[in-house]
């Protein structure tokens, strides 16, 4: 019997618990939830200031989001007849339904903010450069992919708050010239926040964007090994003082890190979800605009530019800061300074984006809370 | 790696662990605490998903109400409000910013009532009072309000130029109360230079098609007063301090009408003032001279405004044309039709009043939030500058005469019962009587003459002067007595003081009149004349001071007045019918009678005594 044990364990895990630098190097390369990471690091990588753990509590939460996802798909139903009920079923009668609910909520707001701090890291961190031009795009996309499911599970409460800001939402996209009222009706399914739309935003929630989000997530993990692991000075003192080419082996240094970042992230999110209930206003009711109607909060600095010029806010900077983006690594090309934050020959990319996150943190944070009834500016917040 | 480092991370690791298990336990306690099961009644149609029965027992419901209204039909929150998918006791009582609507108070249980039990005659008692007000009140002028019809009775005011002076106008619309403590037409806050336009854009309009009244011979204010009292005007006015208050108090009338008008008024009534609800009195001109001269004599000198005087000077076309621009404005023209002026309802619709939240309701001027809808209703109606801020424009609503708080709240009740959706009809009651139609041809003619329904009522509808209603009037009297009663009507209760008046009818009018409330009025409950056995009458008599009929009857020299008198009643009343009634009182409406139901055998002999009372016929010419 034991032996037949054994037996089953060694056919899933082909090497055991490592006992020496070999073994675990072997170890790496033979999981397939390992093999992602390279078998050996470089020491300054392991630096929680090289990455700030922001790519790791990215997929975490990505994780947290899609096992939450999957509990709340269970009882909800995509109709504005009873998608609402739906969210008061979870509230009073699904076990775990409000914790879950809220685990949802919170981890969805985290992943956006965490995922835009994480585009921010690389930046300053030159993590677009060559040869990681290609991946630095990918990113690019998986912010917006996070953006898109984020502003998609938005809809599905089915509550004021929801149909208002999709509406309001909706209506941004309809700026877009010529395309803007096609993109709508494809977008919604019909002229208004409906039955459509809602349909249309539960399969993108729950099918498409999650299945373009892991095929990314899965290059994009892919290319960073590929590319070299993470960006780190080549200079950095630390570096330099080890011997060249010195490598930490992944097991147990990289993986017992990325467990660390994946428990707190968890405990912390867990502590939110326990302290704070995820927003519900009451039932969508078409006929009843709130003042102001706002987007979701990662939507109000365009919605607040819109309010000063719908095409120009509404459409081009968006649109500008995505080209840019992408284009980024295509354009600014020379290798002095990457892997190190604000260096010498990096201040002016350094203070353009940082200039450009401050501006646009300016105006999301007037669009949310000193935007008062018909847009206009408070004082004070309420 | 520094074994520090080490140390460091597996103190992170070990906190984070610690940290998860604990808050997964915090989440498992949450859970025990919730009900384990849940208990809840399911109403699709109505969208019903009540989950009250998990605390409470619906058996221990006190009253009769669950009776009619199983729970398993309509579930709790139809009637109860609050949040009836809730498991916890205060998510499923109070507000909550996903929850607007916290359990209902009792003014709000009324209004939910209303929201099935629609119509005017629904068988709550607010709900009930509250559609009558609104109708009374003219609300349905201004506002549109699902199922009150807009007023219709208010003056027309072509030929208003005719009738008072300018001086009145602007005493009226300063303070209606002041000129006619029983007005019914509500206080607009209007400024004077407003006033004086209205007053020009008034005196712009069509005047009434007055017949000349002939100076001589001159009225004499004695004879006038004889005739006043002859035609029974006071049944309806008040004049000299006594009277009823149907219709404007006549001391009143010396301030407010030319004479001229009065004339053509007494005249040929309708002529002037087609809509009024007294009927149309065709007088001899000689009687409405005197009735002229009396009023003409009948001062109230605090009112401060001056008999009749014509309008000084022209019309400004600019002021009158700034008053049609506020009686448009004001709605006037929704209750005083005015060709040319706008009668659309200009205020805000009440027909969905009962969806709104409190929080979208308006605070008053101090920022006091009222309870409930019912309740902010009532303060707009007693109250409406309460509400007025000061940057914005004052409301336009105005001042209702004479509310009372509990009327104003009723109505607050109606008006709260109005929404947007409605249940699904197999839910709704329906309690609108069928109306009064009149007949066609010449007989519409009378009826539209004689407006019966101005002061008898019909189906529970019409007016509430006369005791007496059509319903199954013509299988309670008979043709022969109806047709002498409406030429030349006469007291049959000594104790009311409204008296039909002398409608001043022919012949053959009251001829046809009567044959058509005979025909038209008839009740399947009321049989034909029984057969009275040879000793029914004596035996009757026995039973007459049995049942104490003196208490209320005059009849065979004894009584009291409280009832109609029963002297000669075989001539006024069908044997079928007095029968009928002391079985069941039920066969006529507002009865006196009231649980008065005795036995076929006790019925007819009583019937057979009662009939064979003598009496002298009231009108001694006539032939029976």
């Amino acid at each position: 019997m034991r032996k037949l044990a054994n037996h089953v364990y060694k056919s899933i895990f082909r090497i055991g618990w490592p006992k020496d630098e070999r073994a675990a190097t072997k170890a790496m390369v033979s999981s397939i939830t390992l093999h992602v990471h390279p078998p050996k690091v470089r020491p300054a990588a392991l630096k929680f200031r090289a990455t700030w753990a922001l790519g790791i509590i990215s997929v975490v939460l990505a994780g947290a989001l899609t096992a939450t996802g999957v509990y709340l798909m269970f009882y909800y139903y995509p109709h504005p007849d009873v998608a609402w009920r739906s969210m008061k079923d979870l509230a009073f009668v699904v076990p775990f339904g409000v914790v879950t609910r809220n685990l949802h909520r919170w981890g969805a707001h985290a992943m956006v903010a965490i995922v835009t701090l994480h585009m921010l890291r690389v930046f300053l961190s030159g993590g677009y450069k060559p040869p990681r031009e290609a991946n630095w795009v990918a990113g690019v996309g998986l912010w917006v992919l996070t953006l898109a499911l984020s502003f998609t599970g938005y809809l599905l409460p089915w509550d004021q708050l929801a149909y208002w800001a999709v509406t309001v939402g909706a209506n941004m996209a309809g700026a877009v010239p010529w395309l803007g009222k096609p993109l709508r009706i494809l977008l919604l399914g019909d002229m208004t926040v409906g039955e459509a739309a809602l349909l249309r935003f539960y399969v993108l929630h729950c099918v498409l964007l999650p299945l373009l989000l892991f095929g990314l997530v899965g290059f994009h993990l892919f290319r960073v090994r590929k590319d070299g692991g993470l960006v780190v000075a080549e200079h950095d003192p630390e570096t330099l003082a080890a011997k060249p080419g010195f490598r930490l082996p992944s097991w147990p240094h990289l993986v017992y890190r990325e467990l660390i970042v994946g428990l707190l992230t968890t405990a912390a999110l867990l502590a939110l979800a326990l302290v704070a209930n995820a927003p519900l206003e009451p039932l969508a009711d078409p006929s009843r605009t709130p003042n102001p109607a706002k987007a979701p909060w990662y939507f109000l600095g365009i919605q607040e530019l819109a309010h000063w010029s719908a095409f120009w806010g509404g459409v081009f900077i968006p649109a500008l800061t995505v080209a840019v983006l992408c284009a980024l690594p295509y354009v600014d090309r020379h290798l002095h300074g990457v892997g190190r934050y604000f260096p010498r020959e990096r201040r002016l990319a350094s203070g353009l984006f940082l200039a450009f996150a401050l501006f646009f943190s300016v105006v999301t944070v007037i669009g949310t809370l000193f935007r008062g009834p018909a847009w206009a500016l408070m004082w004070w917040p309420n | 790696m520094t074994p520090r480092e080490d140390r460091w991370l597996h103190a992170v690791f070990a906190f984070a662990s610690v940290a998860i298990v604990g808050l997964v336990g915090v989440a498992v306690a949450r859970e025990w605490t919730r009900p384990l099961s849940i208990d809840q009644r399911l109403v699709p149609a109505l969208g019903v998903v009540d989950r009250c029965i998990t605390c409470h027992d619906e058996a221990k419901h006190p009253g009769q109400m669950l009776e009619q209204h199983p729970v398993e039909r309509f579930g709790c929150t139809i009637c109860h409000g609050g949040q009836g998918l809730a498991t916890s006791a205060k998510a499923a009582h109070e507000a909550s910013p996903d929850w607007e609507r916290p359990l209902f108070t009792k003014a709000e249980r009324d209004a939910a009532c209303g929201t099935c039990h629609v119509g005017s005659a629904a068988p709550i008692a607010r709900v009930a009072a509250g559609r009558k007000a609104l109708a009374d009140r003219g609300c349905a002028g201004c506002h549109t309000i699902a199922g009150v019809a807009p007023p219709n009775h208010a003056p027309e005011l072509d030929g208003l130029r005719d009738k008072v002076s300018p001086a009145w106008v602007r005493a009226w619309l300063t303070d209606p109360g002041k000129l006619d403590p029983a007005h019914k037409m509500p206080t607009f806050r209007l400024t004077r230079p407003e006033i004086d336009a209205l007053v020009a854009f008034l005196w712009t309009l069509p005047g009434a098609p007055m017949r000349p009244m002939p100076a001589e011979p001159a009225g004499d204010a004695d004879r006038g007063k004889t005739a006043l009292a002859k035609v029974r005007c006071a049944t309806c006015h008040k004049f000299e301090g006594r009277g009823g208050d149907f219709g404007p108090d006549l001391g009143l009338a010396g301030v407010k009408v030319r004479s001229a008008w009065l004339w053509n008024y007494l005249t040929d009534t309708h002529r002037v003032h087609p809509k009024t609800r007294m009927p149309g009195f065709k007088l001899p001109p000689q009687d409405a001279a005197d009735i002229v001269a009396y009023a003409a004599e009948q001062w109230v000198p605090d009112t401060g405004v001056l008999p009749w005087q014509a309008f000084e000077g022209d019309v400004d076309p600019k002021l009158a044309a700034k008053g049609l621009q506020l009686f448009a404005d004001h709605g006037c023209g929704t209750c005083h039709f005015v060709a040319g002026a706008r009668a659309a309802p200009s205020a805000p619709a009440l027909d969905r009043l009962g969806d709104r939240r409190l929080t979208d309701l308006s605070r008053t001027t101090q920022g006091r939030m009222l309870p409930d809808v019912p309740a902010w209703v009532a303060q707009k109606v007693q109250a409406p500058q309460a509400f007025d801020s000061a940057g914005a424009a004052p409301s336009k609503m105005p001042t209702f005469p004479n509310v009372t708080p509990e009327e104003a709240l009723a109505m607050g009740i109606a008006v709260a019962s109005q929404h947007a959706s409605p249940p699904p009809e197999p839910w709704i009651r329906h309690h609108e009587p069928a109306p009064f139609v009149p007949p066609p041809g010449e007989t519409g003619q009378l009826v539209e003459r004689f407006r019966c329904i101005s002061c008898h009522r019909f189906n529970g509808q019409g007016g509430d002067v006369s005791r007496i209603p059509l319903d199954n009037v013509g299988a309670r009297l008979r043709q022969g007595w109806l047709e002498r009663f409406l030429r030349e009507p006469v007291t049959v209760r000594m104790d009311q003081a409204e008296r039909m008046p002398i409608l001043g009818m022919t012949d053959e009018e009251a001829k046809r009149l009567a044959a058509w409330l005979e025909t038209a009025f008839g009740d399947g409950r009321i049989g034909p004349a029984p057969v009275f056995l040879p000793n029914d009458a004596t035996e009757g008599k026995a039973l007459y001071a049995l049942n104490k009929c003196g208490q209320c009857h005059v009849g065979d020299g004894g009584g009291t007045m409280k009832g109609p008198t029963l002297d000669g009643a075989a001539q006024r009343l069908d044997p079928g019918y007095v029968v009928a009634l002391l079985r069941d009182p039920a066969v006529v409406p507002e009865n006196r009678h009231v649980g008065l139901r005795l036995p076929d055998a006790v019925a007819r002999p009583l019937a057979a005594y009662v009939l064979s009372l003598p009496g002298a016929s009231p009108w001694p010419d006539a032939p029976h």
